[in-house]
């Protein structure tokens, strides 16, 4: 395919720098967040790392091109969609499943078993409040 | 769905980026429409049938998959 080099054709590679530019900072503060905790200077990685991510939603949210467009969207919820099908199975099987072993005798769950429990039920109650809000919106 | 979009394109010339510039979306996405393989929502759908001065039903067509 040819190469045009008219104003519409350099609206992608417009889109495709802010997007770089966007992840970088984010990158950068991740970088930052890691070296802080190398030098023992948390609170600095911390603030460099939201830093970096705020400047990540401030390129997002004013650069002059729309980085993201419908297929992304979907993309996006579809991505969600298997990771909730994924954790779901996680959730209804493997709960029940190892308080059955626990109590069963064969192991011995550790109390992230239980932290995990909490946050995935945390998660699919937030995620049932959401699907709730959007139907009675709709 | 079935779709010529990218016949269309042939005879006016444009590329896929020139399309995906006018109507508002990614290259890429031009390019997943064309491949059949992403159904556009019914307002990109407008816009392409705008873009090329037709009605959706002259662009679009269901395949056999969608019933």
């Amino acid at each position: 395919m040819s190469e045009h080099t008219t104003s519409a054709t350099t609206r992608p590679s417009t889109r495709k720098r802010y997007k770089r530019v966007a992840y970088a900072l984010l990158g950068a503060g991740i970088l930052a967040l890691w070296i802080g905790i190398a030098l023992d200077r948390f609170v600095l990685g911390v603030a460099l790392y939201w830093a970096g991510g705020i400047g990540m939603g401030l390129v997002q949210r004013f650069s002059p091109v729309e980085l993201y467009d419908e297929r992304d969207t979907t993309i996006e919820r579809k991505a969600s969609q298997n990771t909730v099908n994924v954790f779901a199975y996680v959730f209804i099987l493997g709960t029940p499943g190892g308080l059955a072993l626990e109590e069963s005798g064969v192991v011995t769950l550790p109390g992230e078993f239980y932290g995990a429990t909490w946050t995935l039920f945390a998660v699919f109650v937030v995620f049932g409040a959401s699907v709730l809000y959007h139907k009675y919106r709709s | 769905m079935r779709n010529d979009i990218s016949d269309r394109r042939a005879e006016t010339g444009e590329s896929q980026a020139d399309l995906a510039a006018a109507v508002g979306v990614t290259r890429q996405t031009i390019n997943a429409i064309e491949r059949e393989r992403y159904d556009p929502s019914l307002k990109l759908a407008f816009k392409l049938a705008d873009h090329f001065g037709c009605r959706i039903e002259d662009l679009f067509e269901p395949a056999d998959e969608d019933g």
